[in-house]
């Protein structure tokens, strides 16, 4: 998805309209570890946290930590929107946040280890530049400080 | 935007993007297009095998040096449709004759079915109203539609009012439709979405809620809480 070309009209055009930032080339930091040694991270833009965290409102810039050891009962949505059929997180949180599929990995030796934090920001954002210029350093900064190797992020 | 925020502090990332035109502008790193739905990232819910399909995908552009990277992934999941907007959910003949309290109750057993075979996994808690006391929520809900603006008794010290609304109607929904999700598990999201929005009396007490905020002059409340 959305392929944009199988949209109806108006949300095709929303998708193209919405405000996104354009770039001509990207930051690099080097992976320089095999995966099975490495420490990985993962952080959402689903609006997910834990159950009895402040819930994020629209336009949210803060982000929650989700333990890497949290249960996925533990964890639920403050983003909801027409825009997405929420019965797929509600049937399984890993189809936005894999939590229990990253364990999995570590378990099976593919993966070395994942940081004791995860982190979730809110989505559908408008205008982030506070997540661009100060939240979302802060929890790259975090990552580090942590030991994190590399970070997988995933969206709404 | 945010994988690059990351990155720029010196840890590298890979993102999974599902709008490829949105990540050829904002050139994250390294991303993997999976043309699945929103709400569907990792592609299908309670099939791990597929996820870590996505996953190894994904990881495996680590490596990657020339960035920015995009890869696509191969498959497609078996996408579901398009959801319906609530106005166009809300056309059929809505039921304002029934009382949400006793749906409610109708439910519960669909909903402690649907939170038991999901270790306890459920959508419903934004709001701190428990469950098992959602029928005073809807009496508190129907007052405010009827024009009184008291606050619900229990609500988190210091939450506007309006925005209590909005999250226990988000938990209001979430109950209905993990409920109907147990009961119905086969039905398209389409006529799941039809049936609370036009069949269930909870839908229209939540359309005369959203109704009430805007002759407050709040539609930014009202138009997240009927949808």
């Amino acid at each position: 998805m959305p392929r944009l070309e199988d949209l109806p009209d108006a949300a095709r055009q929303g998708m193209l309209n919405f405000p996104a930032f354009d770039h001509d080339d990207a930051p690099f930091a080097p992976f320089t570890k095999p995966l099975a040694e490495a420490k990985t991270a993962l952080v959402t833009t689903a609006g997910l946290h834990l159950r009895g965290d402040a819930p994020f409102s629209s336009g949210d810039e803060s982000y929650r930590v989700i333990p890497s050891a949290a249960r996925a009962a533990d964890i639920i949505q403050s983003h909801m929107s027409i825009g997405f059929d929420r019965t797929g997180i509600m049937r399984d949180v890993n189809v936005t946040f894999p939590i229990d599929r990253l364990r999995e990995l570590v378990e099976r030796g593919d993966a070395g280890s994942l940081t004791e934090r995860f982190y979730s920001f809110m989505g559908a954002q408008r205008s982030p530049r506070r997540i661009e210029s100060e939240t979302g350093p802060e929890v790259g900064r975090l990552l580090l400080e942590e030991g994190a190797d590399a970070a997988l992020l995933t969206p709404t | 935007m945010l994988a690059r925020a990351i990155e720029e502090t010196g840890l590298p990332t890979v993102a999974i993007a599902l709008v490829k035109e949105h990540a050829l502008r904002v050139k994250p790193p390294r991303a993997l297009w999976a043309p699945f739905p929103f709400g569907f990232a990792l592609g299908k819910p309670d099939d791990a095998a597929f996820q870590h399909k996505v996953i190894a995908a994904a990881l495996g552009l680590l490596p990657e040096q020339a960035v920015p990277a995009l890869a696509e992934f191969p498959e497609d999941a078996d996408a579901p449709p398009l959801l319906l907007q609530a106005s166009a959910a809300q056309a059929g003949a809505a039921n304002r004759e029934g009382d949400p309290a006793d749906e409610v109750t109708a439910l519960r057993g669909y909903y402690e079915r649907w939170v038991e075979e999901h270790q306890g996994r459920t959508m419903v808690g934004l709001s701190g109203a428990p469950q098992r006391r959602f029928r005073g929520l809807v009496r508190w809900m129907q007052a405010f539609a009827a024009g009184d603006d008291a606050p619900y008794p229990d609500a988190p010290e210091g939450m506007a009012p309006a925005r209590f609304l909005r999250l226990a109607c988000d938990d209001l929904k979430a109950f209905f439709l993990e409920a109907r999700l147990s009961r119905l598990p086969g039905e398209s999201e389409n006529d799941r979405q039809r049936w609370f929005w036009s069949e269930t009396a909870m839908g229209s007490l939540i359309a005369s809620a959203a109704a009430r905020l805007v002759e407050q002059g709040d539609d930014r409340t009202a138009q997240g809480v009927a949808r």
